[in-house]
């Protein structure tokens, strides 16, 4: 199929219409938005439309370009349409008070009118130097002549106007001088006219619009149908049908689509990944008491590493039912004294009260202590993605609250160097990363702690989590005699990255537009 | 985490060498630090230290030391710490003070010339301990005096507030000590640490010369110490005694380090104390630990020689005694961190080094999994994905305006009732959200200017009260779910929430109800096994507007797991 033939075809009803016009036309210069409308029976829009598909296409190209003035109707002015501009039902209501011999004084007229203060005077004034009335005594409106030219003639702009906004030029040198005496300006704003300075461009036919206008000429617009439907395929007429043909590398509208948020998008890669290595889920709730938060964690009562540990009190209820035992005799024995773990303890009266205390969880490590005392699988492999909150200033490194991905391994050979390679196999698994290095790190409830550093492909060295081996003072207390390896991952820099936001409470973000255009590059 | 400023030529003199960068770098996980910042043109580096349990890292001498221990392989030798035969100046401590601040510790500092540098690290060293390890003078606070102006024995006493007058430093005029605790800062400041004794600490020498006020501000004539002093006495006060004597340690320990000769002091007690009722100060007063080498390689997982075990501890400071399969290890006088075997055997690694160890690759087999909860949540989440719903994920905490009032709950009304913080850090964060729509209603207030329609999600956890549980409260998981269109409308919605039932077994019931957030006769509570799980209906205009919201919105809000089944 030639080009000229696949082009004619393609072209959208409109567009057709537009070809055969510039094609009919003798104009010479081209033919304005304005003319083809006429011309093809259109929508200025449509034309507009059609115009900027054909001159993709190649058919179509702009033939002149010049500056007019342009005259339309402002909102004042359409007002003035439908009911008459001031001046002209000034020159109304006087008549129609003199035939019935009565008598209007200005305010007369504003009140039956409905005009305002600065119509009425605007009016009244430009009548007078006009000389069609003057005031007399008692403030009473005396005419001098029945009508205004003034008044008719811009009332017969204003209709003429009205049917579609005009070059300046046409109009003659009076009207002229009336439009721009009545134009929309500095200073002016209720005025009925508007002058714009408006670029009007001519269009021609190109050598391929007109082979593709002579085309259509010669062999007719076929019947086409825009689309299929039930009926044609039910009688069989799609047969007799030619469907037009689309341009179909136009950019698609957006359209409105299930997806996953990004952050939960990449959460679930997360957790993918930890089930695919054997580990089981675990939960808790949001709500935690102090032992469980902290103190089955060996984290003394009274010490630093748990006043900088800053944690949301509840305000009621504010304590949860007593704890179980024996886990409460064995973490506060561990606490004061060591009790059978092989430990000092921390040394000090450890207030069992305080245990009951109701905080909002403030580490996922909550969750590990209570699978611990939950007979838990030995061997085992647990995880939590735990929602988490702490006593931040909340800024663009702290979320409100935030989701900490930790867990436990178990199991009579756990050592340090088993910590090391669970932490390499992380580090390949969840940051695809070949470069690690372990740092000491603290944490209150492990030793050795360690902290795991690897060489992200995007962003250079990055901490990738920390972990440890619980101390015997946090798992003996609650029946674990194997040892136990607790971990974290710090997943939200590499969550960020892969999301391409800067601001950690962007992962929570209430934009839609941004969540809608967000994509995951794990 | 206290982070510390150092000087490099300082740190240089201390370690007894240059050291570059890379060697700074690679030693650094000897004392659990990270550098912060490096200021090239004043040789300026801040640190920052990790570890809460080693009060004896956070100065620049204890960052030297341990690593010039390393370099050396074996510790420092403190011989103030051995027995003197002389008789030891003495404070007296007078009866009563242990309802007050009970514990006194010090110790006299001969021929240190004070320089600049030293002064400041002095003075950096003395705050982090007052501040951090000391929980901002409440359990520990220092002072440090001209020596000369001293005689002994010093008096710790407790005192009459109105009848005790000195001049305190930053001040010209002698003040009362209820004067001090009234205008001067710090009194201001710490005062609220004495409050509720009529009598508080003071320190007097011999000649009933005032040292200070602890813990809240020394004498300007004898505790203002300066560039150019050479003999000064410290003391360190507090609540706990192994505290105070931990603190004297690591404060001899740093000006020995800086060529002083240390002189301890005694300090008599009015009854006995853990260490009796003389307490000699500076004192090695950390108990040995006992630990089998088999249990250190078995925890590393490497099987190393007693010799090694051995000079890994040497090299981080400790002393060991001991043969065979059994080393009793002392710490050095700086530190009281060892309260079990694994605390050496995390110092062993550390001294190895922890990237000397070979990584075992994890070989036992277990079987992986979620939780029946968390499965539940998945299958809900890909329906409403397939139905073309878009996911939200919100924060849990929020504000009672948005939970409660703009949703036309009243306060009274059993579904106003949520969990509170006590301790609010800010109005936005003031409470958990006790249910999922008003994060779904959030997005729709910041989001009007994205196309049209919004089908929106979330499945997320939220709190209510509930007494019957431990905590008092229970964690639910719900769904909820917001169409927001022009024509958003209850049938559509309940077309979804149908579908959604089907597709997982479950049968559920609507009953017609009342609802504040609703719009009347256009709302049901949806029932299932007898349970009322949710709520489904047009938004109350109101509610939109309170949201400033100009699109209609239909909702509804499920709980996903039934109560009684919350713990998988």
């Amino acid at each position: 199929m030639s080009e000229v033939t696949q082009l004619a075809e393609s072209l959208h009803p409109h567009e057709v219409k537009v070809v055969s016009a510039l094609k009919a036309s003798a104009q010479r210069e081209g033919l304005t938005e304005e003319d083809l409308a006429k011309a093809a029976g259109l929508e200025v829009a449509q034309v507009s439309a059609a115009l900027g598909r054909l001159q993709l296409k190649g058919l179509v190209t702009v033939l002149s370009e010049t500056t007019r003035p342009i005259v339309s109707l402002t909102e004042t002015g359409k007002h003035y349409f439908q009911r008459y501009a001031p001046m002209v039902r000034v020159m109304s209501a006087l008549r129609a008070a003199a035939e019935k011999g009565g008598q209007l004084t200005i305010k007369d007229i504003q009140t039956r009118e409905g005009l305002d203060s600065g119509e009425i005077s605007t009016s009244v004034g430009e009548l007078k130097r006009e000389g069609v009335l003057a005031i007399g005594v008692g403030g009473v409106v005396q005419t001098t002549s029945a009508a205004s030219v003034t008044a008719d003639s811009l009332q017969q702009l204003i209709r003429f106007v009205h049917e579609g906004p005009k070059p300046l030029s046409e109009f003659p040198a009076s009207d002229q001088a009336l439009i721009e005496k009545f134009s929309q300006k500095r200073g002016k704003p209720k005025e009925p006219f508007r002058v714009d300075e408006r670029v009007i461009r001519t269009y021609g036919l190109q050598e391929l619009g007109h082979a593709v206008a002579l085309k259509i000429q010669k062999e007719g617009v076929r019947e086409e149908a825009t689309r299929l439907t039930p009926e044609m395929l039910k009688d069989g007429s799609w047969r007799q049908v030619r469907f037009r043909k689309y341009t179909i590398a136009l950019k698609p509208a957006r359209i409105a689509a299930g997806k996953k948020h990004p952050y939960r998008e990449f959460l679930d890669l997360v957790k993918a990944k930890l089930v695919s290595m054997g580990f089981e889920e675990m939960r808790g709730g949001l709500i935690e008491n102090e032992f469980w938060n902290m103190d089955a964690l060996f984290m003394p009562q009274f010490h630093l590493a748990r006043e900088t540990h800053d944690v949301y009190f509840v305000k009621e209820p504010r304590h949860s039912s007593p704890i179980p035992e024996p886990f409460l005799s064995q973490v506060a024995g561990a606490h004061e004294h060591g009790d059978r773990t092989g430990s000092s303890g921390w040394d000090y009266t450890f207030d069992r009260m305080r245990t009951r205390r109701l905080v909002l969880r403030s580490q996922g490590t909550a969750v590990s202590a209570r699978t611990l005392a939950a007979t838990p699988h030995v061997p085992g492999k647990y995880f939590s993605i735990a929602r988490c909150f702490r006593y931040d200033q909340v800024d663009a490194t702290h979320a409100p609250d935030f989701f900490q991905i930790e867990g436990i391994v178990l199991g009579p050979d756990i050592n340090f160097r088993t910590l090391l390679g669970l932490l390499t196999l992380f580090a390949r698994e969840v940051a695809q990363a070949q470069e690690i290095r372990f740092a000491p790190a603290y944490f209150p409830f492990t030793e050795p702690s360690v902290e795991v550093h690897v060489r992200h492909p995007r962003l250079g060295w990055i901490e990738l989590g920390g972990a440890g081996l619980f101390r015997p003072e946090v798992r003996l207390p609650l029946g674990v005699e194997v040892p136990v390896i607790a971990w974290g991952l710090g997943l939200d820099r590499m969550a960020m990255v892969a999301l391409d936001i800067h601001d950690i409470r962007d992962l929570f973000s209430a934009d839609l537009e941004m969540i809608r255009s967000k994509r995951v590059q794990y | 985490m206290p982070t510390i400023s150092v000087n490099r030529k300082d740190f240089d003199k201390l370690l007894g060498r240059h050291v570059t960068d890379k060697e700074l770098e690679a030693w650094l996980p000897l004392v659990k630090g990270e550098i912060k910042e490096v200021d090239a043109a004043s040789g300026e580096i801040r640190f920052e230290l990790q570890d809460s349990n080693r009060p004896d890292l956070w100065c620049v001498e204890g960052i030297a030391r341990q690593i010039r221990v390393k370099l050396n392989g074996r510790p420092d030798s403190y011989p103030y710490l051995r027995t003197a035969k002389r008789r030891l100046d003495q404070i007296l401590v007078e009866q009563g003070l242990e309802r007050v601040r009970p514990f006194i510790g010090g110790c006299k500092v001969r021929g240190y010339k004070v320089a600049e540098e030293g002064l400041a690290q002095l003075i950096q060293t003395q705050e982090k301990l007052a501040d951090i390890f000391g929980r901002k003078r409440r359990m520990v606070s220092i002072g440090l005096y001209r020596l000369p102006s001293i005689k002994f024995p010093v008096t710790y006493v407790l005192a009459d507030p109105d009848r005790t007058r000195f001049r305190p430093l930053g001040y010209g005029e002698p003040m009362s000590l209820r004067e001090i605790l009234e205008i001067h800062p710090k009194g201001q400041e710490y005062g609220g640490l004495l409050s509720g004794h009529d009598q508080v600490p003071l320190l007097r020498d011999a000649k009933g010369d005032v040292l200070s006020f602890p813990p809240i501000i020394n004498s300007r004539d004898i505790g203002e110490v300066q560039v150019g002093d050479a003999d000064l006495f410290i003391e360190v006060t507090g609540t706990d005694l192994r505290m105070v004597m931990l603190a004297v340690n690591i404060l001899a320990a740093n000006l020995h380090d800086r060529g002083a000769s240390i002189e301890p002091v005694e300090v008599v007690y009015p009854s006995k104390t853990a260490y009796g009722r003389t307490v000699r100060m500076p004192q090695a007063f950390s108990k040995p630990c006992a630990i089998k080498l088999s249990d250190v390689s078995t925890a590393l997982g490497d099987a190393l020689s007693p010799k090694d075990i051995r000079a890994s501890l040497a090299s981080y400071g400790y002393t060991v005694t001991g043969s065979g399969s059994r080393l009793l290890v002392s710490l050095p006088p700086y530190r009281n961190d060892l309260m079990h075997p694994v605390d050496v055997v995390e110092d062993v690694a550390i001294s190895r080094g922890y990237n000397a160890f070979g990584p075992i690759m994890p070989a036992t087999f277990t079987v992986g999994g979620l939780s029946r909860i968390e499965q539940l949540s998945d299958k809900v989440r890909e329906l409403m994905l397939g139905f073309g719903f878009q996911e939200i994920v919100s924060n849990i905490l929020g504000a009672r305006v948005d939970l409660i009032h703009r949703m036309r709950l009243s306060n009274g009304h059993p579904e106003a009732r949520c969990v509170e913080i006590e301790n609010v850090m800010s109005q936005s964060y003031e409470c958990l959200r006790q249910w999922v729509l008003p994060s779904l209603l959030r997005v729709e207030t910041a989001s009007s200017r994205s196309f049209y329609p919004h089908f929106l999600f979330e499945l997320g956890e939220v709190v209510v009260l509930d007494p019957q549980t431990e905590t008092g409260t229970r964690t639910e998981v719900r769904l909820g779910a917001l169409l927001a269109h022009a024509n958003a409308n209850f049938s559509e919605t309940h077309s979804f929430l149908d579908l959604l039932c089907f597709y997982l077994g479950w049968a559920y019931a609507l009953t017609p109800t009342d609802h504040p957030s609703f719009l009347e006769g256009r709302v049901g509570r949806v029932e299932r096994e007898g349970n009322a799980v949710g709520l489904i209906g047009e938004l109350h205009p109101e509610v939109l507007e309170r949201w400033q919201i100009t699109m209609p919105c239909s909702a509804f809000e499920l709980v996903i797991d039934l109560p009684g089944k919350s713990q998988s």
